[in-house]
C-alpha cells in the first residue's frame, strides 16, 4: 500500500512532470526529423541499416504510436494528480484570513502610518493579526498554476475525443457532378468551381458552390466554400482543400464510342471490355510547353495549348506514355483514345469534430489562466509592531523582488 | 509616392543605427563611458523609430502588414526584439541591457536584408484576419525571448565582471537579472501560447484541421515544451541564477530553429512563412 502511494505520488510529482515535458521533446523532435507516414521504401532507401529501429518502433508515425499515446495519458494523469492533490491546500489558502509570516526574512522597519502605506501599495482592505496589520490582494493568483495545468488537460481531453469521434471525408470532381459523402447517405453536388485569378496570373481565392442533399428526408442546403472560409451545412464542415485539373476522356473500339468519363489528374480508368487496359491521365498542362530539359511543363495557368500526359497500362504493364496535345489522340489495337474539355476539378474536405469546441475552451482557459499566474501575481503584506514601530514583511508570487524593491521605496518615504 | 523605396531607405537607416548602437554600446563597456552609453540608447530608439517607419511603408505599398514572408518576418522579429528591450529598458531602468539585445537584433535585421524584398500578393490560405493575430503574438513572443536571452547572455558574463566597479553600477545584481530574465521569460511563454491557439483556430479554417503536426507547428510546441521546463524548473529544483540563464539560451537557440531552421531543414505546409 505504501509503495502504491508512493508510486501515485511520483505519478503526479513536478519532477515526473519534467520527465515527460523532457520526452516529449525528444519525441517531437524525432517526429519532425524523421519523414512521417511513408511507405517503408523510403526509411529503406534514405536511413539504410535504421529503417527496421524506425519502423519497429514506430517512428514512421511517432504521434500515433502507442507509446506517444501513452506518453499523453501519463501527462494528463501527472496533471490531474497535481491538480488534485493541491486542491485542498489551495481552498485553505483562500478561506485563510491571515497566513504566517514568511520564514527566514528580517523584514523592514517602518515609521509612519500602516494603513497609509497599506494604501499606497494597493491593498484596500486589512484584517488584525496579533496586534499587527495583513494584507493580501489577487488571491485569484494562487490559482494561476492549477488552471494551466486543468486547461492543458482540456486541450488534450478535447483533442483525444476529436481523434476517436471526428469524421472525415473529401469528395472530389468538376461541376455538375453529384458525389455521395463517405457511408453517411448524403450527396454532394458540385455546382459551380471558380479559380479567380490576379493579372499576374497568381490566385486570389478559390470558390465552389456546393449542394448538399439528404436522399432520405429530402432536405437540402446550398452554399459556398472558399478557402479560410469553410462552410457549414447538415451538421458537417466543407473546407475548399484543393484543386487540379480533369478532362474528359472518351474512348472509341472502331468508330463505336464505347465510354465516356472524366478523369482528374493522376486517376486511371480500365477501358469498358478490356479491364487489362488502363488508361492514366498522369498529369494535365494547361499551356503546354517543354523545359530546357525537355521535360513538359506549363508557361502560363491559362488554358492556351493544352496537353494531356498520359500512361497507358496492359496487364500491369506500362504500355507507354507521352503528351497529348489538342486534336491527338491515342491508338491500341482498334482503340482510339481522345482527351477533351480540360477544366478544374475541386476537391472538398467534409469533416465534422465534435469535440472542436472542447479544445477551444481548453486554449481559451489555458491563456486565462497563464494571465492569471504571470500578471495577477498574489501580494501579501504583513505589519508586525515593534515597539512604536513597524516590522514590514512582504511576498509576491513570482514577482518578490520587483514587490520588495517597491515596498522598501515606499518605505523610505513614509518614513521621512 | 514609391513606398518600397521609401521603405529600403528607412530600412538601411534602421539598420546603421542598430550597427550605431551596437558600436556605441560595446564603447560604453570598453572605454566605460557612460556618454557612450546614453547615445547608444539614444540611437537604438532612433534605430527603431525609422524601423517602424521602415514596416509602416512596407505596410501601405503591400496594403497588408508586413507579416508573411522570410524577410517581413524578419524584419518584424528585430523589430519586435527592438520593442521588448525598449519596453524592458523602461520598466527596469536598465540600460545596458541594449549592449546585449543589439547584436541580436543586428544578426536578425542582418538575415532579414539578406532576403528577397519584393512584396508578393498572399495565396489564398494567408488572407486571413487570424495571420495579422498570429504573426504579430509571434514577434512580441520571440522578441521576449530575445531580451531574455540577451539578459541571461549579460548575466552568465556578469559573474566574471562583477568586481568592475563599471559593472556593479551599470549593471544589476544577479537577482535582478534572473528575475528580468524570468519575466522576459513569462511574457514571452504567454505570447507563445497565443501563437499556438490562434494558429490552430485559423489552421482550422484554412486546412480544416487545428494540429496536423506539421515540423513549424511540431517546433512551436517544442519551445513551448521548453520554456514550460524552464517555468516548473525555477519552481521545483530552485533552477535560478547560470542555470536558469542557460537554460534561457538554449530556449532562444529553438526559437531560432523554430524561425529559420524549420523553413529551410523540414518543409511543410508552413513552407511560405
Amino acid at each position: 500500500m505504501r509503495e502504491i502511494k508512493k508510486g501515485l505520488k511520483f505519478l503526479s510529482s513536478m519532477a515526473f512532470a519534467l520527465v515527460i515535458l523532457g520526452l516529449f521533446v525528444l519525441v517531437c523532435i524525432a517526429g519532425s526529423v524523421i519523414p512521417q507516414g511513408e511507405i517503408q521504401a523510403v526509411y529503406e532507401s534514405a536511413y539504410p541499416g535504421w529503417s527496421g529501429l524506425i519502423l519497429g518502433m514506430g517512428l514512421d508515425d511517432v504521434f500515433h504510436s502507442w507509446w506517444f499515446i501513452l506518453l499523453t495519458l501519463l501527462l494528463c494523469g501527472n496533471l490531474l494528480g497535481c491538480n488534485l492533490v493541491r486542491v485542498s491546500p489551495l481552498v485553505n489558502k483562500m478561506k485563510a484570513k491571515t497566513r504566517p509570516l514568511p520564514t527566514g526574512e528580517e523584514g523592514m522597519h517602518f515609521h509612519g502610518d500602516p494603513e497609509k502605506l497599506l494604501k499606497e501599495m494597493g491593498f484596500s482592505k486589512w484584517e488584525a493579526m496579533e496586534g499587527g496589520r495583513y494584507a493580501i490582494r489577487n488571491k485569484i493568483g494562487f490559482w494561476g498554476a492549477w488552471l494551466t495545468h486543468l486547461g492543458i488537460f482540456v486541450i488534450i481531453l478535447g483533442f483525444a475525443l476529436g481523434q476517436i469521434f471526428t469524421v472525415n471525408y473529401s469528395v472530389f470532381g468538376v461541376p455538375g457532378e453529384e458525389k455521395p459523402i463517405g457511408d453517411t447517405g448524403l450527396l454532394l453536388s458540385i455546382d459551380d468551381f471558380s479559380i479567380e485569378l490576379r493579372p499576374d496570373d497568381t490566385v486570389e481565392q478559390y470558390t465552389a458552390s456546393l449542394t448538399l442533399k439528404n436522399p432520405d428526408s429530402g432536405e437540402q442546403w446550398s452554399g459556398q466554400t472558399q478557402v479560410n472560409h469553410p462552410w457549414d451545412a447538415g451538421g458537417l464542415r466543407f473546407y475548399q482543400n484543393s484543386t487540379g485539373w480533369a478532362a474528359d476522356m472518351a474512348v472509341y473500339r472502331g468508330e463505336e464510342l464505347i465510354q465516356t468519363d472524366t478523369l482528374c489528374a493522376g486517376e486511371y480508368r480500365p477501358v469498358e471490355g478490356q479491364p487489362e487496359l488502363i488508361v492514366m491521365l498522369r498529369a494535365f498542362y494547361p499551356d503546354y510547353t517543354q523545359d530546357e530539359d525537355g521535360m513538359p511543363t506549363s508557361a502560363s495557368g491559362q488554358v492556351v495549348d493544352p496537353g494531356y500526359l498520359y500512361m497507358l497500362y496492359y496487364k500491369g504493364e506500362l504500355l507507354g506514355m507521352n503528351v497529348l496535345c489538342a486534336g491527338e489522340k491515342i491508338t491500341v489495337s482498334d482503340y482510339t483514345i481522345l482527351f477533351a474539355n480540360p477544366r478544374s476539378y475541386t476537391l472538398i474536405q467534409i469533416k465534422h469534430d465534435p469535440f472542436t469546441w472542447l479544445a477551444g475552451a481548453g486554449g481559451l482557459l489555458l491563456l486565462a489562466a497563464l494571465f492569471v499566474a504571470f500578471y495577477l501575481r498574489t501580494e501579501e503584506l504583513w505589519l508586525v509592531p515593534e515597539g512604536e514601530d513597524w516590522r514590514v514583511f512582504g511576498r509576491s508570487r513570482k514577482g518578490s523582488l520587483m514587490f520588495r524593491e517597491k515596498l522598501a521605496a515606499k518605505l523610505e518615504e513614509g518614513s521621512k | 509616392m514609391n513606398f518600397l523605396l521609401v521603405e529600403k531607405i528607412f530600412f538601411y537607416a534602421a539598420f546603421a543605427l542598430y550597427a550605431g548602437a551596437m558600436a556605441l554600446f560595446f564603447l560604453f563597456f570598453a572605454l566605460k563611458s557612460e556618454k557612450a552609453g546614453k547615445y547608444a540608447n539614444a540611437l537604438m530608439t532612433a534605430a527603431f523609430v525609422f524601423h517602424t517607419l521602415a514596416l509602416a511603408a512596407r505596410s501601405i505599398e503591400a496594403g497588408r502588414l508586413p507579416l508573411t514572408n522570410q524577410y517581413e518576418f524578419a524584419s518584424s522579429f528585430a523589430w519586435g526584439v527592438c520593442l521588448c528591450y525598449l519596453v524592458f529598458q523602461w520598466r527596469f531602468h536598465f540600460r545596458a541591457m541594449g549592449a546585449f539585445a543589439a547584436p541580436v537584433i543586428l544578426v536578425i535585421i542582418a538575415y532579414a536584408a539578406l532576403q528577397n524584398k519584393q512584396v508578393r500578393e498572399l495565396m489564398p490560405a494567408l488572407r486571413s484576419g487570424w495571420l495579422v493575430l498570429h504573426v504579430s503574438t509571434a514577434i512580441i513572443s520571440y522578441g521576449s525571448f530575445g531580451i531574455s536571452c540577451a539578459v541571461s547572455a549579460m548575466f552568465l558574463l556578469r559573474e566574471k565582471m562583477s568586481a568592475s566597479e563599471f559593472w556593479q553600477k551599470n549593471v544589476p545584481d544577479g537577482k535582478k537579472l534572473d528575475f528580468i530574465s524570468y519575466r522576459a521569460v513569462s511574457l514571452g511563454f504567454l505570447f507563445l501560447t497565443m501563437v499556438l491557439i490562434t494558429g490552430a483556430i485559423w489552421a482550422e479554417q484554412a486546412w480544416g484541421s487545428y494540429w496536423s503536426w506539421d515540423p513549424k507547428e511540431t517546433w512551436a510546441l517544442i519551445t513551448w515544451f521548453i520554456y514550460a521546463i524552464y517555468l516548473h524548473l525555477r519552481i521545483s529544483r530552485g533552477w535560478k541564477g547560470k542555470s536558469a540563464a542557460i537554460f534561457a539560451v538554449i530556449g532562444f537557440v529553438c526559437v531560432v530553429f523554430t524561425y529559420i531552421g524549420v523553413n529551410t531543414l523540414l518543409p511543410g505546409i508552413h513552407s511560405y512563412a
